[in-house]
Parts: C-alpha cells; sequence; structure tokens
C-alpha cells in the first residue's frame, strides 16, 4: 500500500463533498447521495485493511456517478471528472508498493484512464439507450423558482426586484441570426383564468403522464433545411419551457399544448436542454380557436373599466376594437416603472388605468386583456422573456442569454381570420426599457467588465457542452448509428464487439507503449542509435575495443566525421562518468548523436555516386 | 485464490497453460457498482452516470489484461539457499526474471503469510522469500505461490511451483544438556591464550576489592582479620583442552540435536573452540565460522 493512498482518498473524499454542495434536498436522490458520502468517508476514517479501502475506493466512484446524475452541467461535471480520477488514483497507490511517488501514481491513472476511455465511449456511443424503468422521482426536484410563476398578479407586488440571475440560453447552432430584438418574445405560460387579482395557468406545474400510457415515437428529426434551436434552462420548477413559438419540438419529452404551451414531461424535470426545429410556418396552436375561458370576467370588480370598454363593444369588429383599446393606451400618459407601488385591493385596475398609471409588464398586460375582455374580445395573458442579449463566444455558436430581469408579460387577443395575435401593452407606455432609443441587444449590458465577459465565454463552452453531451439521447444515440450502419442495423452487435475489442487492443498496445518508452538510460540508447547507423556502413566496434579506439578507426574510414565523432565521443565520455548525469548533457549528446549520423548519411552520399559511377 | 496444478521443475516460465485469473471479491463486488450505476443513468437519463458506468465496466475488461500482463512471461527458478535453523522463518532465495515491469507482485511459499507487493522493473531479480522449515536436513520449501491484483485489485492471476532446490536446514536451536567429551588432542595449537583467560575456580590468581555480590567463601578472611579491609580472591582456570561436544545419554537423538545445535552456536558466539563427537563421527575441535557450519551440517545430516 502506498504512502500516498490515504491522502488521495481524503482528497477524493473533498471533492466529492464540494460537489454535493449544490444539491437540492428535495430530491430523493440527493439524499442517497449524501448518505453515502457520509457513509463513505466514515469507512474511510475506520478502514485499515487493503480490503476495505478498496471498497471506499469503489463507494467514492459510485458516489461520483450519483452526483454525475444529479448535476450534469458543466463545471460540476469537471469536479466529477477529478474526483473520479483521484478515485482512481487511490485505488492504484493501494495496489502499487510504497515506491511511486504522487506524480508517477497520477501519470498512471491517467494512462489507465485514457486507456479504458476508448472501450467506454465506443459502448455509451453505440449501445441503445433504455428508457427509464419507472416514473419515479418524476415532478420532484427544482427547489428553484424563477421570475415566472404560473400564478400573476401584479396588483400586490408593490416593487419588482431586478434579478440578474441566468434563467435561459437559446443558441442556433446551424448557423443563422436570432429574431430582430423587438420580434424576441420567448413564450413559456399561458394565462387564461382571471378572478379579478390573478392570471392563473390552466397548465399543471408539472406533467404527470398517465400510468400506463404509451410513450410516443420520437418525432422525426430536423430536415436539413430546417435549422435547430437549442435551449438551456435553469431549473425553474415549471413544467412549461420557454421557445419562441414557432417551430416543432424534436424530442419525444415535449409536449406542445393547444394553448401554445410547450410542456415538459420527462421524468424527474431533470433534462434542461431540449431542441426545436426552426420553421417559420404557422404553428396550430396560433389558430385553436378560443374557449368560453378566454372571455370570462369577474364582472363589477372594476367599474370604470367595464365602463370604458362597454363604449367599445359598439365598434363592429374584434380589429376595431383592438384599435381603439390601443390608440387610448397610447393617448394616456402610462409610464413604466419597477416600483408602481402596490394597488389597492377595491378596483386595483381601474386605480391604475384612471390613477397611478405606473406599472410594469404585469400591469399593463392585467389590465389590457381585462379590458379586451370586456369588450368582448377573446383575451389572455402570456408571460415568457423578451429580448436577451446576443452573445458570440470566443470560436463557439452564438447565443441569446436570457436573464431573469427579461421576464415579460404580454397579452394574446383572438382576431376573426387571423388567430391569435400578440399585443405588446407595455410598448405603448413611456419608459419601456426595450422601446428606449439606443437600447439595442448589445447595448443594455455593454458596461458588464471582464467578469461579465468571462461569464459569457463560460456559458459559451456550456451551451457547447449541453450541446454534445447533455443532448445525447436515445434520439441521437439511433442517429448515429442509422448514419454509420445505415441499412445494416441487425449488424450492431457484431460492431460493437469489434469497436471495443479494437479499443482494448489499442488501449493495452498504448499502455504498452508508454511503458517501454521510459526505459533504459536515455545516452546508451544515443550512442546504440548511432552505433546502428555505423554498423549499416558496416563497421561495428570490435570485441574488446574501446569508444575512443573505435571512433578513431571511423575517422580513419571518414576523414570528415572525425569532428563530430571526437565531439560525440567526448560529451558521452565526460556524461557517463560525471558524478550526477545532468539533462542538459543528455541533451547535447542527442543533439551530437544526431548531427553525426547527419554527416554520416550526407558525407556518405557523393562516396557511393562516386564508387557507382567507377566501379 | 489458491488452486490449480502446481509446476515442476528448475525453472518455470508463466504463461497462458499455468497462470490462472479470476475476479477478486472486490472484482465482483465493482460488477455491482457498475450495474447500479448502469441502472442510475437509465433511470434519471443521465450521460455522465452512464459514462461512468461504462468506464468502469472497460476498467473491468482492461485489467484483466494489465493483471495477467503482470505474470505473463515471467522465468521463475531457485538461487542458492543459504543454509538456516529449523522452527524459525529462513530465507528462500528465488530468481525472477520479468520481460516487462510486473507491479505488486506477492510471494508466498507454504503456509506462510504473503510477502509485500513488489513492483519489479524488467529484468532479473532475486527475491527471498521467506519459509518455516518443519524438521532439519535438506528441505524443499514445499509450494511456491506467486501472484499479483495490481493494477486495481479487481483480479487475482496466480501461479503455482514447487522449487526443486533442496535447502540446507539444521536442527532447531534449543537450550539443553550436552554430553562433553575430553578432546584427544591439546587445544589448538597456536591458540591457547583466548581460552585460559576465563574466570574459573582453579587458580588463585589475583585479589580485588570485595563486591556486595561476591560469594562469601572467595572473602579473603584472613587480609580481613589483619584488618585491612575487605578483598575477594579471584581464581582463574587452567587452560584445558577443548571438549568435544556429543549428544547427552538418555536423551531422544532429535532433542539432543537440537542441544547440540544450540551449543555450537553459542559456544561460537563466545569464541570457545569445541569439536564434535557423533554416531562415530568426529570433527576434530576448531573454531571459526567453517568449522561452525561444518558441525551444524553434521548435525543436519545425521541419521
Amino acid at each position: 500500500m502506498s504512502r500516498a493512498a490515504a491522502p488521495l482518498q481524503w482528497l477524493t473524499m473533498g471533492l466529492l463533498a464540494l460537489g454535493l454542495l449544490g444539491l437540492s434536498p428535495a430530491l430523493s436522490l440527493s439524499l442517497l447521495a449524501f448518505g453515502l458520502a457520509v457513509l463513505t468517508a466514515l469507512k474511510l476514517r475506520e478502514a485499515r485493511s487493503l480490503e476495505e479501502r478498496r471498497v471506499v475506493a469503489l463507494l467514492q466512484l459510485v458516489c461520483a456517478g450519483l452526483l454525475a446524475a444529479l448535476r450534469p452541467e458543466l463545471a460540476p461535471s469537471l469536479l466529477q471528472g477529478l474526483a473520479i480520477l483521484m478515485a482512481l488514483a487511490g485505488l492504484l497507490a493501494l495496489e502499487l508498493g510504497a515506491g511511486p511517488d504522487w506524480k508517477a501514481l497520477l501519470r498512471r491513472s491517467l494512462q489507465v484512464l485514457l486507456a479504458a476511455l476508448p472501450i467506454a465511449l465506443v459502448l455509451f456511443l453505440l449501445l441503445p439507450r433504455l428508457m427509464p424503468f419507472t416514473n419515479f422521482g418524476a415532478g420532484q426536484g427544482m427547489g428553484a423558482m424563477t421570475g415566472l410563476s404560473d400564478s400573476m398578479e401584479p396588483g400586490s407586488i408593490a416593487r419588482l426586484a431586478v434579478s440578474r440571475q441566468a434563467a435561459a440560453r437559446v443558441a442556433f447552432p446551424l448557423g443563422g441570426e436570432p429574431p430582430p430584438l423587438e420580434q424576441r418574445y420567448w413564450r413559456v405560460l399561458v394565462h387564461e383564468r382571471f378572478d379579478g387579482r390573478s392570471w392563473r395557468s390552466a397548465a399543471p406545474t408539472f406533467a404527470r403522464p398517465a400510468v400506463g400510457q404509451a410513450t410516443p415515437p420520437p418525432p422525426p428529426p430536423a430536415a436539413p433545411g430546417e435549422g435547430i434551436q437549442l435551449w438551456l434552462i435553469e431549473p425553474s420548477g415549471l413544467a412549461a419551457v420557454p421557445w419562441s413559438g414557432s417551430g416543432r419540438p424534436l424530442s419525444a419529452d415535449l409536449n406542445l399544448q393547444r394553448s401554445g404551451e410547450l410542456l415538459n414531461r420527462a421524468p424527474g424535470s431533470q433534462r434542461r436542454v431540449y431542441a426545436l426545429t426552426r420553421t417559420a410556418d404557422q404553428p396550430g396552436w396560433r389558430t385553436a380557436p378560443p374557449g368560453p375561458v378566454d372571455l370570462l370576467l369577474p364582472l363589477g370588480e372594476n367599474p370604470r373599466l367595464e365602463a370604458l370598454a362597454a363604449g367599445w363593444r359598439r365598434l363592429g369588429s374584434d380589429r376595431e376594437r383592438l384599435d381603439a383599446a390601443s390608440g387610448w393606451f397610447r393617448s394616456q400618459p402610462f409610464r413604466y416603472t419597477l416600483e408602481p407601488g402596490a394597488l389597492p385591493r377595491q378596483a386595483p385596475l381601474d386605480h391604475f388605468l384612471f390613477e397611478s398609471r405606473l406599472g410594469f409588464c404585469g400591469h399593463y398586460a392585467s389590465a389590457f386583456t381585462t379590458l379586451m375582455r370586456a369588450a368582448g374580445v377573446p383575451a389572455r395573458v402570456v408571460s415568457g422573456y423578451r429580448g436577451g442579449q446576443w452573445v458570440q463566444p470566443v470560436g463557439g455558436t452564438g447565443y441569446v442569454d436570457l436573464r431573469q430581469a427579461d421576464a415579460h408579460a404580454w397579452s394574446e387577443v383572438w382576431l376573426a381570420g387571423e388567430g391569435w395575435r400578440r399585443v405588446d401593452p407595455t410598448a405603448w407606455a413611456a419608459g419601456d426599457p426595450l422601446a428606449r432609443p439606443g437600447a439595442s441587444g448589445a447595448g443594455i449590458r455593454a458596461g458588464g467588465g471582464p467578469l461579465d465577459w468571462i461569464q459569457q465565454q463560460w456559458w459559451g463552452l456550456d451551451i457547447a457542452w449541453a450541446r454534445w453531451w447533455l443532448g445525447y439521447d436515445g434520439e441521437q444515440q439511433q442517429a448515429l448509428v442509422a448514419r454509420l450502419l445505415g441499412e445494416q442495423r441487425h449488424l450492431l452487435g457484431v460492431v460493437v464487439l469489434l469497436a471495443v475489442a479494437v479499443s482494448l487492443a489499442a488501449g493495452l498496445g498504448g499502455l504498452g507503449w508508454l511503458g517501454r518508452r521510459h526505459r533504459g538510460d536515455p545516452l546508451r540508447l544515443e550512442l546504440e542509435r548511432t552505433l546502428r547507423a555505423f554498423a549499416r556502413q558496416g563497421m561495428a566496434p570490435a570485441a574488446g575495443e574501446t569508444l575512443g579506439g573505435f571512433a578513431r578507426r571511423l575517422s580513419q574510414r571518414w576523414p570528415s566525421l572525425a569532428d563530430p565523432l571526437e565531439a560525440f565521443v567526448a560529451n558521452y565520455q565526460q556524461q557517463r562518468f560525471a558524478a550526477a548525469p545532468s539533462r542538459a548533457g543528455r541533451r547535447t549528446a542527442h543533439r551530437l548523436g544526431r548531427v553525426l549520423r547527419r554527416s554520416l548519411r550526407t558525407g556518405n552520399r557523393p562516396a557511393e555516386a562516386v564508387q557507382r559511377d567507377h566501379p | 485464490m489458491d488452486f490449480g496444478r502446481p509446476q515442476q521443475g528448475e525453472r518455470v516460465r508463466l504463461r497462458m497453460r499455468n497462470l490462472y485469473i479470476l475476479p477478486t471479491r472486490f472484482g465482483w463486488l465493482w460488477l455491482a457498482g457498475t450495474v447500479l450505476l448502469q441502472v442510475v443513468g437509465v433511470q434519471m437519463q443521465s450521460n455522465g452516470t452512464l459514462l461512468l458506468s461504462f468506464l468502469m465496466l472497460s476498467l473491468f475488461l482492461l485489467t484483466l489484461h494489465l493483471t495477467h500482463f503482470n505474470l505473463q512471461g515471467v522465468e521463475l527458478a531457485c538461487g542458492a539457499p543459504a543454509p538456516g535453523f529449523a522452527g524459525e522463518p529462513v530465507p528462500y532465495p528465488v530468481r525472477l526474471r520479468c520481460p516487462g515491469r510486473s507491479e505488486g507482485v506477492r510471494l508466498r511459499l507454504g503456509g506462510e503469510p504473503p510477502g509485500p507487493a513488489l513492483s519489479l522493473a524488467a529484468g532479473e531479480h532475486e527475491l527471498a522469500v521467506s519459509w518455516t522449515p518443519p524438521g532439519r536436513g535438506w528441505q524443499r520449501p514445499g509450494l511456491l505461490r506467486i501472484q499479483t491484483t495490481a493494477p486495481l485489485g479487481l483480479f487475482c492471476c496466480w501461479s503455482r511451483w514447487h522449487p526443486q532446490t533442496a535447502q540446507l536446514i539444521y536442527p532447531a536451536r534449543r537450550a539443553g544438556p550436552v554430553r562433553l567429551l575430553p578432546a584427544g588432542s591439546a587445544p589448538v595449537v597456536g591458540e591457547p591464550a583466548l581460552a585460559s583467560h576465563q574466570d574459573g575456580s582453579d587458580d588463585w590468581r589475583d585479589l580485588a576489592p570485595h563486591r556486595p555480590q561476591d560469594s562469601p567463601s572467595r572473602l579473603a578472611w584472613k587480609l580481613l582479620a589483619q584488618g585491612r579491609g575487605e578483598y575477594a580472591k579471584r581464581f582463574l582456570d587452567r587452560p584445558e583442552a577443548a571438549p568435544l561436544l556429543a549428544p547427552e545419554p538418555g536423551v531422544p537423538l532429535e532433542t539432543a540435536l537440537e542441544h547440540l545445535s544450540e551449543r555450537i552456536w553459542s559456544w561460537h558466539g563466545r569464541g570457545l573452540s569445541y569439536g564434535l563427537e557423533l554416531n562415530g563421527q568426529s570433527v576434530a575441535p576448531g573454531r571459526g565460522v567453517l568449522h561452525r557450519d561444518q558441525c551444524l551440517t553434521a548435525l543436519a545430516c545425521c541419521r
């Protein structure tokens, strides 16, 4: 057992503990991981024999595996990878004698890891994926709540905190630009139910698939021309996920609701990555006709509002009513603010529309939607994100960066013949941050400084990680197999076996090569290489001949080689008998040997040519 | 892991036919951990967990070969064993020629506990393996087991071999009565001085101040009576011919031999001369390592 074993195992424990820090205690699996880590630490404390220490290393690996399931993001994954490497090094240290030092141990474990990695990758990439066995754990976790919630009640919020926390990122991996800033509305929730104060969403918080419900077949992959938008969302606690409102989900886990909400029904809502196509066709939800719920309004709550809307009811078409409302909003001195103060419990919307005229997106969307309903136009509130900064990381895919502060609410009204039309009443108010002149996407956060820049680059990496690593699922795996094998899918088993055998042989060969490479005295190796070069010319040292004597014999045959020979021999002997052979001396020997061999080659060619010419 | 047909012969080269390899208990546990992670990975649809599980599986496959390569092609031969005493650990030299680097090699003779794990570089090595011979004479050390679990302890690869070279084992050293026969000859010529400088009781030699531990019979009463203080008389043994050691009659032969073995060892340590008379075979008195070994060999080979 090497002395390095115990410190390495404790170091691994430290790394695992670091990885445990960010876990949400709500998920049963994270409790399991936590318990396992504690048990492993106790076992390590008590372990005396080799067998026990080995079991500790195995427990550490299992712990790292559980952590990998809980924290698949880039930074925790790097930490887990390091912990795995250290656990393996600890295990290696247990088997080796007390000899090897830390550096040799780490190098050896890296070698073993690298040799094993190709086999693991072959299995990982090619073996068909299994679906989850049960829906155990569905809907758990995600303690963090975002700026979005399924209930919107702007009147009770006196002051809206602006959070710079990351909400989501959307990348366009196949190239292409994001929509222009004024078109960037990323819808998440549709609030149809209004009780006079708050707007509620009809969708469940978590999409729970019914027991026994068959898994829908995976949708066909994106056609070449369609383009892809790749989403990476932070935990939100909502089943609904943001999307642009157009395009087709590329995963069977995503379910498009009739209202235009995109629900994620993956168990545990662990998946933070999904892809959609990027088509511009009219999606179905836009033309889905409204229901009675879209006109529901508690009458008598806001009398002045209802009186104003009653005037518009007399107008002929919904379109005219919408124009009237828009004109009225523009004519009033509405101002956008994040600190509007709380609205009274009595007739809150009347107070907002006719007295304070101060509010943020929630106020405008809420009041406008109520007005439209009172005027007889089906309308609903939609919440999601607006805008977002376009970031182009160095050497990566560009992405739109959405923060919690980008959370927004707007309205949708039903217009006969057109379908649901997005109306953003906030844009009519003075001081709307997005409508401010010069507030282009890049301009808003230009003053971030180097830390922001580093964070943006890191998120660019995170996007790439999410795209290539987290996004590799059963469908991707099948697509890869289809690309590799085409029609010959039945050969997959043979191909996997062959690939494993080849990678195993390559790994073993590589390890053997690495082991051999450092064998022997470099000075001696250099001398032997040089002697071989002379042996090819028919000159070999005689039995008992000294190196100096042989060199003299050589310089008699090739007088032009006398100088490099002398330098080489002198350096060899000096290094050979030096008290402490130095690295510089070895390098000199290498250089002199190369010079000598080159002079031998170039010096010989003319001579041979002469011999050939005059036999 | 300890089964399989033991190899015979002066040298043995370990290869496919005489190396055995099986997963250790830890190896099975490792596979169980792999399955557990696979289940978690499938259930959580987590790529990291799946990859780790596959990585553990591929490490399992890889170390199967790495462990085997540790012993593959290793040549075992006996060195020249030095004599030792029965009943106590004796080193037995084993020569190993490794074609490449061999890690975590443990050697074990007979029922002894296995030695420490050794990392051997390519080339020749002579290792001393300890064993405890049960009796005297030319003894073979029994079954040699060579095994390794490096690099990860997932597999145990082992082989068994009966080394052919016997080791001379002297009788165990046990204190006891020994018969002393007067030697036929005088002390070794030229070296009488050392033996004669022993304190004894034959000749009065000197006076020394009396010490409490001196016997009262040694007290110089005459001087004490004269009031000149307490003095003890010092006596000297007369130089005597070196004795011949022989087995004590009435003691079983093996026990007597063990007593002789101890006596020879201790007298050699004190620099005394002695000879040996054993079953009609006799060794003339003498001193020195060669003489000691000659006597001990005679004991070991006594019938």
